[in-house]
């Protein structure tokens, strides 16, 4: 169990308090490849930014790989971030006046590696998502689909845990939403675990799994492609 | 090294506004330390005009007197001697230096040469209370004083016009008719003097001026200096009291004999430099202010400007220390770049004032800055800047990540 989510809730606190996650109870297994999705306001951002550690929640108890995910400091968030999970944005997110090399390799200048070593494997990430040849161009020079293939191999330079993928293919056009969802096939072929928030049918198609979460409450899972078989590492 | 890399490539990002803010700090530590240094010379330049001259300084001169007193009517003349001298220095224990003077307007002559000066009569101490520059030779001592030797010291301006390129020691020169030998050439750096200036007078033992003149035991006028912590008016009373000893001068006549005490001058010219450095004090704060106003100004719109930037660091691992840490030292890594280049600057202006202000015998007016306070200036700045530039920082750590990946 990569990710065990136990009686999770999570309130914004105001005038009008607002209930965004009500008792969601989650369990995701190594190497699954699952969508949540929801309608906007559903909850699923607020449940993927405690997946990710970057909000924490009321009550309940989060196990991400075994560690309990409670009340950390901010430094130790940031540590956990580093090294277990590797991040996808519907923005991409990266650095806009630094390199392709440079970004891949920018998770790694937090673990304190030396810069040879980081733009080596920054590079290896590169030549694994067919970029190679783009690796000194910055982000400004890129089309969309590089960008989130420079925003995918940064995200498993420090070879996480489990990848997200906040509404990854938000800002791609079709076909290269097609070339990125595959990619995240490949990866999870080779045994990495993958969650996706989105709200695309199409992309929520072609996982394994899709959580649904409505109102705050997750809704019982239906298996879409039911008879695809899941691939345990 | 790997913080540096990611400082300079921060830094380059954008060149205009870290030219721009190097510029502010720049011009700032410059402005600091050329008003410092600046202060520092226009005092030295007007304090330079009083070189060699005590500010401890006083003098009492003989008048008329006021007031009818022992059958004398008012309106009497009365002349200092050397007795009312020697009733002086023996009640008088605060005398620090003291000097009768006598003086003269007459011909002197060198060989065919022949010149009008001030002849004046001095006692050793004299090169006490107005400190000559020696140009060769000496100064009296107390056995030219008394043994009344014919011995005379001849200002520079003077030397000059009696002897030309030909050395004046050792050489005799007549002094209305009475010959002097030469034993030293003096001059005067202060632009202030009593009783003429060093440079073009002539000058002979007290004790000798009177015999050779036949003064008698008169004397023009007496000046004396006080022992440390005293004003020269502390003495006045001691002194008049000395004087109508000698005189039938009424211990009531306040006009009988005129003071002279320059340390009141001083004290205004003392509260002048105060002025100026308050001043200086003043404008310097304020362009300190605006300096450190302005790198936390642009400490804040860096921040701002990089929320999103802040976001994605942290969302991949950045610890809040590692994001501050970053953003501190662009801060510090500008401000001494910058900070050193204003102080610098600064120096090379002063150095180029200081060179063309100074004086061939005056010296320098002290247009300049000492290291400790160069590096004092760069401190402050940097130590004031980091605190403004932390403010803005620490407020980035507030806006969580996910936020700030946001921000547009």
């Amino acid at each position: 169990m990569i990710i065990r989510l136990k009686d999770i809730n999570k309130t914004y606190p105001g005038v009008v308090p607002l209930h965004v996650l009500k008792d969601i109870n989650l369990d995701i297994e190594r190497g699954e490849l699952v969508a949540i999705m929801g309608a906007s306001g559903s909850g699923k951002s607020t449940l993927l930014n405690i997946l990710g550690i970057l909000d924490n929640y009321d009550s309940g108890e989060y196990f991400l790989d075994g560690v309990l995910i409670k009340d950390l400091s901010e430094n130790r968030a940031a540590e956990l971030r580093n090294r277990m999970i590797g991040f996808v944005f519907q923005s991409f997110n990266l650095i806009s006046y630094k390199n392709a090399v440079e970004n891949v390799a920018l998770p790694l200048f937090y673990q304190g590696v030396s810069r040879r070593k980081r733009n080596m494997l920054a590079m290896e990430q590169l030549e694994r998502m067919g970029l190679a040849d783009r690796a000194h161009h910055l982000p400004g020079e890129l089309s969309g689909g590089q960008k989130q293939r420079v925003a995918i191999a940064r995200s498993l330079i420090t070879n996480p845990s489990i990848i997200l993928a906040d509404e990854p293919t938000g800002a791609l056009d079709s076909t290269t939403s097609h070339d990125v969802m595959n990619l995240f096939r490949e990866l999870n072929a080779e045994g990495m675990t993958i969650v996706i928030v989105t709200h695309d049918p199409g992309v929520g198609a072609a996982t394994n799994r899709i959580i649904r979460i409505s109102d705050g409450r997750i809704v019982p899972d239906e298996p879409v492609i039911a008879e695809q078989p899941q691939i345990i590492v | 090294m790997e913080n540096w890399r990611e400082i300079g490539a921060t830094l380059a990002r954008n060149k205009t506004r870290t030219f721009l803010t190097a510029f502010g700090i720049f011009w700032g530590t410059a402005m600091l330390a050329m008003l410092w240094g600046g202060a520092h010379g226009l005092e030295g330049t007007l304090r330079r005009n009083f070189s060699g001259f005590s500010t401890n300084l006083g003098a009492i001169f003989p008048g008329e007197t006021s007031v009818p007193y022992k059958g004398f009517n008012k309106g009497m003349h009365w002349s200092m001697t050397q007795n009312d001298v020697d009733v002086i220095r023996r009640i008088t224990p605060d005398l620090e230096y003291s000097t009768t003077i006598c003086q003269n307007y007459g011909t002197i002559n060198y060989g065919t040469k022949s010149t009008s000066a001030q002849i004046t009569g001095y006692e050793p101490d004299f090169s006490k209370i107005l400190i000559p520059v020696v140009y060769s030779g000496r100064v009296f001592n107390s056995s030219d004083e008394a043994g009344s030797r014919k011995v005379a010291l001849i200002g520079k301006n003077l030397a000059e016009k009696l002897f030309g390129t030909e050395d004046p020691i050792g050489k005799f020169v007549s002094a209305q008719g009475v010959y002097f030998m030469v034993v030293g050439v003096i001059g005067q750096t202060s632009m202030a003097s009593i009783g003429g200036r060093y440079d073009d007078s002539l000058l002979i033992p007290s004790s000798t001026f009177r015999r050779a003149y036949n003064w008698g035991n008169q004397v023009n006028f007496f000046m004396y200096t006080v022992s440390p912590g005293l004003s020269p008016s502390d003495l006045k009373t001691q002194i008049r009291r000395a004087i109508c000893m000698n005189h039938p001068i009424s211990p009531d006549d306040d006009k009988a004999m005129w003071f002279m005490d320059i340390s009141e001058e001083f004290k205004m010219i003392d509260n002048l430099f105060l002025g100026v450095s308050l001043l200086a004090l003043f404008v310097g704060a304020g362009s300190l202010m605006a300096g450190i106003i302005g790198i936390g100004n642009i400490m804040w719109i860096i921040v701002k400007e990089r929320t999103q930037e802040i976001g994605i660091r942290r969302a991949i691992g950045a610890k809040p220390r590692d994001i501050i840490v970053q953003i501190l030292s662009e801060g510090v890594v500008l401000t001494s770049i910058a900070g050193l280049a204003g102080v610098c600057f600064a120096t090379l202006v002063l150095a180029v004032v200081d060179s063309q202000t100074a004086d061939p015998v005056l010296g320098s007016a002290g247009f300049t800055l000492t290291f400790s306070q160069a590096i004092g200036i760069v401190l402050t700045f940097l130590v004031l800047g980091t605190a403004a530039g932390t403010l803005p920082a620490i407020k980035a750590m507030r806006i969580k990540p996910i936020e700030a990946m946001r921000d547009k």
